[in-house]
């Protein structure tokens, strides 16, 4: 069996082969999910939070459980109409890698003593981010793979790996290794979008003009997010940090520029 | 309903399943474990083994369709994210079969044709019947008929298969005790948690036993056709292929067994726990006859 750190050895189909098995997820998954419950190691100490702190860490975390939501929807309804069994078994890995998250998510919820997590999540919930979540769903209602494996697994997975790795350097210590988890999963699946999608753009270099057209719509749903977040942790407007321009270099390191 | 529900999580899941049976495996089985060489080296019995493997990646991939397709259909957070993990292990058992394809000869380049070649024509109307309810996003009925009727059916399936190879091909044997293992769980949740279901929406029962009764009738073609065209039979071991005493299923020596007995053995067997689990939601299992 190759690890997780050789596959770069491989030829290109075998290389895909093996990023997109179940036996690569379960190896990279292990090495930062083993002998940790819910993701955080156990006898981590809570910090003391203020009660603003808290109320804003509820409804952020709140506002993340919607993106995982709409992943996890997204992953398993694109199961349906992926083009080969490799893209499905790695959609499978997804699946599961996005129903973790909420699951981690909806346990910190508890911790922080949420009893009715559907209620604070629909109370909570930012409105650029459902309607984020709504255009998704519609790409994958309508069996559209590169506009939904651009839409899932390059604008949304950037998104939530550019805010997740802030929120993680500024984050209490129990939110902080549970974030660092969930980062280490999205990588891997901007992984898949960035070779899906790179290998169709060569075949058909027509089609990037209408993943361009989609991201532009696409970006501004982003960016208030972005906005939403930042307030929501209470951070100053000087102190925060350029997530716009972190998520615009992510999604142009996969070849899409503003 | 929700303490159930809470031993079907994601984290029980990862310590029970990758981290647990099936930690130290490689893609089911053990790392140094192969298919044996007198398998490999007899054409007619490798034939009969990639036919047999042909079926179960088709009834994988039904299931993985099946199970990833309710994801969105389904009403509550934990029923989401324990088809998250079902999800999961559909498409392993779709890869781990499809690699046993591979080290039983078959080149990656013609798998599909493979596939065509050998399906059971049955076993597609089977899955058509239940994808059909998944499309409409019918989680009552999209359950009943994937986690009890198609895992009722693997289940037994595997068992059978089991038995004929644990003693003769200890590397197939392993990969089917993981999937049996699975297969265990997924029967336990759509139990669980459809007759709470079917209590709260007694009128689609109609509805879900007229499905119930359309898969048991491709099942049991499915079975039909395969015992009869599948030469020593779909259990067989390597054991009967050699005269040798063999191992037994259900009371019969697999290795003497005709073709017939062992059709009927293994049908005997689904139907019994087709009764037995639909009974246990309250539905009362319908004869295709």
């Amino acid at each position: 069996m190759t690890g997780p750190d050789s596959p770069h050895d491989l030829g290109e189909t075998e290389f895909r082969d093996t990023v997109r098995s179940f036996e690569f997820w379960f190896e990279a998954v292990e090495g930062y999910l083993h002998g940790r419950p819910y993701g955080v190691t156990p006898g981590l100490k809570e910090a003391e939070l203020s009660e603003r702190q808290r109320d804003g860490l509820i409804t952020t975390l709140c506002n993340y459980c919607v993106g995982e939501t709409a992943a996890l929807d997204a992953s398993s309804g694109m199961i349906g109409f992926a083009p080969d069994r490799g893209a499905k078994v790695f959609l499978a890995t997804q699946v599961v890698d996005e129903g973790r998250h909420l699951e981690v998510l909806l346990h910190r919820l508890g911790q922080l003593g949420v009893t009715d997590p559907d209620a604070e999540i629909e109370q909570r919930a930012n409105r650029s981010l459902l309607k984020f979540k709504e255009r998704l769903l519609e790409f994958v209602d309508a069996r559209d793979w590169e506009a939904s494996v651009f839409a899932q697994n390059v604008i949304l997975e950037c998104l939530e790996f550019t805010v997740f790795r802030h929120h993680a350097g500024t984050a209490d210590p129990i939110t902080a290794e549970m974030l660092r988890g969930i980062v280490s999963d999205e990588r891997r699946h901007m992984g898949f979008g960035e070779n899906d999608l790179g290998r169709r753009l060569l075949i058909a270099p027509h089609t990037h003009d209408r993943l361009y057209r989609i991201k532009r719509e696409l970006d501004s749903l982003v960016l208030d997010t972005f906005a939403e977040t930042l307030g929501e942790l209470g951070i100053e407007r000087e102190e925060r940090p350029d997530l716009a321009g972190d998520y615009m270099a992510a999604v142009a390191r996969l070849g899409f520029r503003s | 309903m929700v303490d159930f529900l809470s031993n079907y999580s994601i984290q029980k899941w990862l310590e029970s399943c990758p981290q647990g049976y099936l930690q130290d495996t490689v893609y089911g089985h053990g790392p140094d474990q192969v298919e044996p060489q007198e398998l490999l080296a007899n054409d007619d019995y490798r034939e009969q083994q990639i036919r047999t493997t042909v079926q179960l990646i088709a009834g994988e991939r039904c299931a993985l369709a099946a199970s990833s397709g309710l994801v969105n259909a389904a009403p509550d957070q934990a029923s989401k994210t324990f088809l998250a993990t079902q999800t999961l292990d559909e498409g392993r058992h779709v890869e781990i079969f499809t690699r046993r394809l591979f080290d039983l000869g078959v080149k990656p380049d013609d798998l599909e044709s493979t596939i065509k070649t050998y399906i059971n024509p049955h076993l597609g109307k089977f899955a058509e019947v239940l994808l059909e309810k998944i499309d409409k996003k019918d989680f009552v009925a999209g359950v009943v008929g994937q986690n009890i009727v198609l895992e009722g059916m693997a289940f037994s399936v595997f068992e059978m298969l089991h038995a004929g190879a644990e003693a003769s091909n200890p590397k197939f044997a392993r990969t089917l005790s993981g999937t049996i293992a699975d297969e265990r769980r997924h029967v336990g949740f759509g139990e669980n948690r459809i007759g709470e279901l079917i209590r709260r929406y007694p009128d689609k029962k109609p509805e879900v036993q007229r499905m119930q009764r359309d898969m048991t009738k491709h099942m049991l073609a499915t079975f039909h056709e395969a015992f009869s065209h599948n030469g020593a039979g779909a259990g067989r071991t390597s054991a009967a292929q050699n005269g040798a005493s063999g191992p037994t299923y259900q009371g019969l020596n697999m290795a003497e067994a005709s073709n017939e007995e062992m059709e009927g053995a293994l049908s005997a067997t689904v139907l019994k726990e087709f009764k037995t689990r639909l009974g246990r939601i309250g539905l009362e299992y319908q004869s295709p006859a």
